[in-house]
């Protein structure tokens, strides 16, 4: 038998509030389990939002690809990768840091646009195109880096070791904004969410990678330009992917090729939790941002309450499939 | 003449929502042994929702669904195959990797003792069915190479392996030629024979009047009436179905201009990977500014290729000379076609048209989103609204909301946002394949008016379709094409069905062809 | 009795095989130098690299030796195949660091019969069929920085913990070693306020740290399973201006890593996990010229502190 539905119904359809309403009952969750209070502090949500950052900026990318019907898993060794060049660049290189960035970005942006250029030109599978790219560029890093941190204490021309300076732009990066309030990771990753929300809303590339993610040859028999299309969606990724790994040095006030492992599973969980589905098409910058928060206020509540590991693991998983099961409304 | 004997299958006041929306209101159908009942309607008008009830697809509904007699409310699409319901959707739902046998027994393979799959027998079986309906098929070929008409068969073999009391099409022949319509008739007719009740669901007025003893009207959800095929006239059905009575459309078309558009000289499309295979083999015709050109033949006969080569998507190597208004027209990409002013309606909306999860507004101005953009690629979202709120207008697309999904559209809606796309690039030449496909008749006859009244604003049509009502109504010339090669040139006024049919498989004695 | 002639029987091959697969060894001299064939379980962890470093440092000073440095990365069966390979080319003496104890138990044993001396860094394997075990005591490690900050502490204070993986025999022997170092029971004022748990990884003990700042409003010393852990603690600390108001303790103390923290004023203290790698070429040395060196060698550790940092550290016996 059917029955009408409330008068709710047509708010609740709506994915973005569906993706806000899982978003408070995670806040819900935080104020009961609040470790004493600790979460009704404004330091706990700032240092949730600069954790979660990092994360945010490939989830950034991450969204932008998987609309496409694609996916991008080479994001965690683009971010390494970048984390150590800049590094190698700023500290044993001396490098200005406005050089620096640039190089690194545009680094990222090549090798994104490289993925691209595969999918698109050579039609292969996104998966296996972007799994290639992540372990040629985690291998990459180890080559720039030597095999090792890369931190202040480097080896002078003359073989001696010395501990330098680290430059402004690490203390810089990682610092905070009015009154402490807010650091600046978390500013980058906001720049970056506006940067996609222009992208995929105002601009002619966005509903090109719509179309695309929505039926590829529809898309061209109305004269989208495919292949750059989807190169550009991948450059994007990589792009973000590189502002994360300078991120992460910052933070880390070194380069590690081994940093950010297995971060491309977070951000694709963070997409998916803010109800873009993997099947493209379809989804928005906006949901991804509810869904980093809500993974990011998961792993505060469980880290404020000193959650074992194994919990930890156990609880993401199930909040994903909640997550995604809540979204297609069952 | 109603059949007298009871109905195998009946549903009594069968209402069915969609959250706070009744589609259903309270629909009786029934159908007999040894019947064909045809369901007519509109699109939207609930043909497809009953159906879903009576083959278990929808679960919830109010009402009461008689199989036999006895009282039966199936749990899933399963529940009905199992008491001998076969339901065969618009949609194909073969798998194309897998082979014919394979997919006869899909979710019912035969297993040994050790629930492995037992090849041999369903070999076996699968050779016995297609005996059975008169299909000339190995069991062990691919369905993928099978032609869609030959698909559409094994489709109907498939809901029969198993003893069907009723069986229910929807739409079976939108993906079919003449020739594979020819062969599920005869098929259908046997069945009949053999005691089978058969719902119907078509939007063809010849298949309706050839084939059905009953024909039930739905409109808006309602019961209009149910009659003997007999007692109905075309008139008084089509008026039942649309609650209004159609303007009829003039016959002879208004005289096009003289400059031609576009030359096709000896246009050959081979095969890319088998070179001398050819697609298209040595065509050549000329398009009129203002003109509607319609492009009749069989599966298979090389028309859809033509015009995708003029659109920069060919399926083959192209060699030949084509020219629009007197200069060199070899298109790289549909982008580059679309700026010369050419755009091409693919015949597969779903394939190759709409992509469900985008807003009418980005459906329609996909293709000109040129014609929006600031610098940077910044779409100017006012002037885009504008464009295709009038040209929406202008095609009477009902929707709830410019910025509805189009997957919430009916058929025939959908059909109307394709079509407003292609014309919000400000076409010189309009290649329009099978543009009236799966969608009902009012929607048809407003696009029929629409197509004349391009063409008197001075775009050029190249027009295929199926319907040979529709080729004729709509075309100032039609050519026919038979493998690859025009065999006839008729005058839109004086052609016949006959006339079409018999070139188009390929009778020598066609008039005015050049015999292959 | 059947065991024995099995043992006798698998010896005879052992010795046959000895002799007629086996090239004849190196002289040991700087124009024929033993060959030392080296398995790492993984370059990933920079510890790894360090004791391939040392190795590779030791044996420099050495030009009677020759050492072949191979990486399994993180897969035993690769490593059993290197095991393997090093037998068919016949080195004179095998150095591994195991990645696990059960998949390579066999494959040393292996190469142990047939005459090509095992020293096994680290982790160890099963049975007994090998030359020589070299590794470290975590626990006794962990004691020590738990009897070292109770001894900063004055005996009272608040402490956080930050865990690499307690799946792993480290991560537990780390904390089992601190909490015994602390002794507790005898000093009531002294409290692990909050123990977090943060894989090895310094993002993670940043984000942990950050917790327990929230949560505490006093907090005398943090204590990590490792030095970069302690660096991510000390970032988080930086970021809230309370840098200065606790002690930091790390573990391995690298010298680019944990060492150069001391040095900068980062952490307080760090101790070294010796990865053994000199120790390996001193004993492979004295195998080789025939000497008989014990089946087990348990390394002590060093305190790298500020105070001493500059002098090389201290040793603790």
């Amino acid at each position: 038998m059917t029955t009408p539905r409330g008068g709710l119904s047509p708010w609740v359809h709506s994915p973005v509030a569906r993706a806000l309403l899982a978003l408070l009952l995670m806040m819900a969750l935080g104020a009961v389990f609040s470790a004493d209070g600790a979460f009704f502090r404004w330091s706990v949500h700032r240092d949730m939002l600069r954790q979660v950052s990092v994360y945010g900026m490939l989830a950034c990318g991450m969204t932008v690809v998987i609309i496409s019907a694609g996916i991008d898993l080479s994001v965690s060794s683009l971010l390494a990768l970048a984390a150590v060049s800049f590094a190698w660049l700023t500290l044993p290189g001396a490098w200005p840091a406005f050089y620096a960035i640039l190089v690194v970005l545009a680094a990222g942006a090549a090798l994104g646009s490289l993925s691209g250029l595969l999918v698109a030109r050579m039609r292969m599978q996104p998966f296996i195109v972007t799994l290639a790219m992540m372990v040629f560029a985690r291998g990459l890093a180890k080559v720039v880096s030597g095999g090792r941190k890369i931190t202040n204490y480097v080896t002078a021309p003359d073989g001696s070791s010395v501990v330098v300076d680290l430059p402004r732009v690490f203390h810089v990066i990682d610092s905070r904004v009015l009154g402490g309030n807010l650091s600046i990771v978390t500013i980058v990753f906001l720049v970056c969410v506006a940067l996609t929300w222009v992208v995929l809303e105002r601009l002619r590339l966005g509903r090109h990678i719509y179309a695309v993610g929505g039926n590829e040859e529809a898309a061209r028999l109305s004269g989208v330009p495919v292949r750059r299309t989807l190169i550009l969606a991948y450059a994007l990724s990589g792009l973000f992917a590189a502002v994360a790994g300078i991120c992460q040095a910052a933070q880390e006030t070194q380069g590690d090729p081994e940093t950010g492992m297995a971060y491309e599973l977070d951000a694709i969980a963070m997409v998916v939790i803010g109800g873009t589905p993997l099947t493209g098409g379809k989804g928005s910058v906006t949901l991804t941002l509810i869904g980093v928060l809500t993974i990011g206020y998961l792993q505060k509540i469980l880290s404020l309450n000193a959650a074992p590991e194994a919990t930890r693991l156990m609880l993401t998983g199930a909040i994903i499939v909640c997550a995604v099961l809540f979204q297609r409304g069952k | 003449m109603a059949p007298t004997s009871p109905p195998l299958l009946s549903v009594r006041s069968a209402r069915k929502s969609f959250g706070p929306v009744e589609v259903l209101h309270g629909v009786d159908f029934e159908v007999a042994a040894g019947e064909v009942h045809v369901l007519a309607g509109e699109n939207g008008a609930g043909k497809s929702t009953l159906v879903n009830i009576l083959s278990g697809v929808h679960t919830e509904y109010d009402g009461e669904v008689l199989l036999q007699g006895e009282p039966r409310r199936f749990s899933g699409p399963a529940d009905a195959a199992h008491s001998g319901i076969a339901t065969i959707h618009q949609e194909l739902s073969l798998v194309p990797a897998m082979t014919v046998a394979d997919n006869l027994f899909l979710g019912g393979e035969h297993t040994d003792r050790w629930r492995q799959v037992d090849f041999t027998r369903q070999e076996r079986e699968a050779r016995r069915l297609l005996e059975k309906a008169g299909l000339d098929l190995s069991p062990r070929s691919l369905v993928a190479e099978l032609p869609v008409s030959l698909q559409q068969m094994l489709e109907i073999v498939r809901a029969l392996a198993r003893e069907a009391v009723v069986l229910i099409l929807d739409e079976p022949t939108s993906a079919l030629d003449e020739r594979g319509a020819e062969a599920l008739f005869r098929r259908l007719a046997t069945l009949r024979q053999e005691g089978v009740g058969i719902v119907y669901i078509t939007h063809r007025m010849d298949e309706i009047y050839r084939l059905a003893d009953r024909i039930t009207v739905l409109r808006d959800g309602h019961h209009v009436g149910t009659s003997p095929a007999g007692q109905l006239p075309p008139t008084e059905l089509v008026s039942r179905m649309v609650g209004r009575d159609l303007a009829a459309i003039d016959r002879v078309p208004p005289t096009p201009d003289d400059e031609v558009v576009v030359r096709v000289r000896d246009l050959h499309i081979r095969h890319r990977g088998l070179p001398t295979h050819e697609l298209v083999g040595g065509v050549s015709f000329s398009l009129r500014q203002g003109e509607i050109l319609g492009l009749a033949g069989l599966q298979g006969s090389g028309a859809s290729h033509v015009l995708r080569a003029l659109f920069g998507a060919a399926d083959g190597r192209v060699s030949g000379s084509m020219e629009l208004s007197g200069r060199p027209h070899f298109p790289a990409s549909p982008g580059e076609a679309i700026r010369e002013g050419v755009i091409l309606l693919s015949s597969h909306r779903k394939a190759q048209g709409l992509a469900p999860d985008q807003s009418v507004t980005h459906s329609v101005s996909l293709a000109s989103l040129s014609r929006y953009v600031a610098s940077l690629g910044w779409i100017k979202r006012g002037v885009e609204r504008r464009a295709v709120q009038d040209v929406t207008t202008r095609l009477r697309l009902a929707a709830a909301s410019l910025e509805a999904p189009v997957r919430t559209l009916s058929g025939g809606n959908q059909q109307k946002a394709y079509l407003a796309r292609c014309l919000l690039t400000q076409p010189r030449v309009l290649l329009l394949d099978e543009p009236t496909r799966g969608i009902d008749i009012g929607a048809k006859t407003d696009i029929y008016t629409l197509m004349r009244a391009w063409a008197a604003e001075g775009i050029s049509i190249l027009l295929i379709t199926s319907e040979l009502d529709e080729l004729l109504l709509l075309s100032h010339r039609i050519l026919v094409l038979h493998r690859g090669r025009i065999v006839a040139e008729l005058d839109g006024n004086s052609a016949t069905k006959d006339g079409i049919m018999g070139a188009a498989m390929g009778h020598a004695e066609a008039p005015g062809g050049a015999a292959p | 009795m059947l065991h024995r002639t099995l043992a006798a029987l698998s010896l005879a091959v052992g010795l046959t095989s000895c002799t007629t697969d086996t090239p004849p060894g190196h002289a040991g001299t700087p124009g024929d130098p033993f060959v030392i064939g080296m398995s790492q379980s993984n370059l990933g962890e920079p510890w790894r690299v360090q004791m391939d470093a040392d190795i590779r440092a030791a044996a420099e000073t050495r030009p009677n030796l020759r050492v072949i440095f191979k990486d399994a990365q993180n897969n035993s069966l690769t490593q059993r195949a290197q095991v393997e390979e090093f037998v068919e080319q016949g080195v004179d003496l095998m150095i591994i660091s195991p990645k696990e104890a059960a998949p390579l138990t066999g494959p040393v044993a292996a190469a142990y019969r047939r005459g090509i001396p095992v020293i096994v860094l680290d982790r160890e394997v099963q049975g007994d069929e090998y030359t020589c075990f070299i590794g470290a005591d975590n626990v006794r490690i962990g004691r020590e920085a738990g009897r070292w900050i109770r001894e900063a502490l004055g005996g009272e204070g608040r402490i956080v913990e930050l865990k690499g993986l307690m799946t792993s025999t480290p991560g537990r022997d780390r904390n089992q070693g601190f909490l015994e170092g602390l002794e507790l029971d005898d000093h009531p004022d002294l409290e692990v306020i909050f123990s977090g748990e943060m894989e090895w990884l310094e993002p993670n003990a940043r984000r942990e740290m950050e917790s327990a700042l929230a949560t505490n409003d006093v907090i005398d010393a943090v204590y990590a399973h490792n030095d970069p852990g302690a660096h991510g603690a000390w970032l988080a600390a930086r970021a809230t201006g309370r840098e200065e108001e606790m002690l930091f303790v790390g573990i391995d103390a690298l010298p680019h890593e944990g060492q150069q923290y001391v040095a900068q004023g980062i952490l307080d203290a760090t101790f070294l996990y010796p990865t053994g790698g000199a120790e390996a070429i001193d004993m492979a040395l004295r195998i080789l010229t025939g000497e008989e060196v014990p089946k087990r060698i348990t390394l002590g550790t060093r305190i790298y502190t500020r105070e001493n940092i500059a002098r090389g550290g201290e040793a603790i016996e």
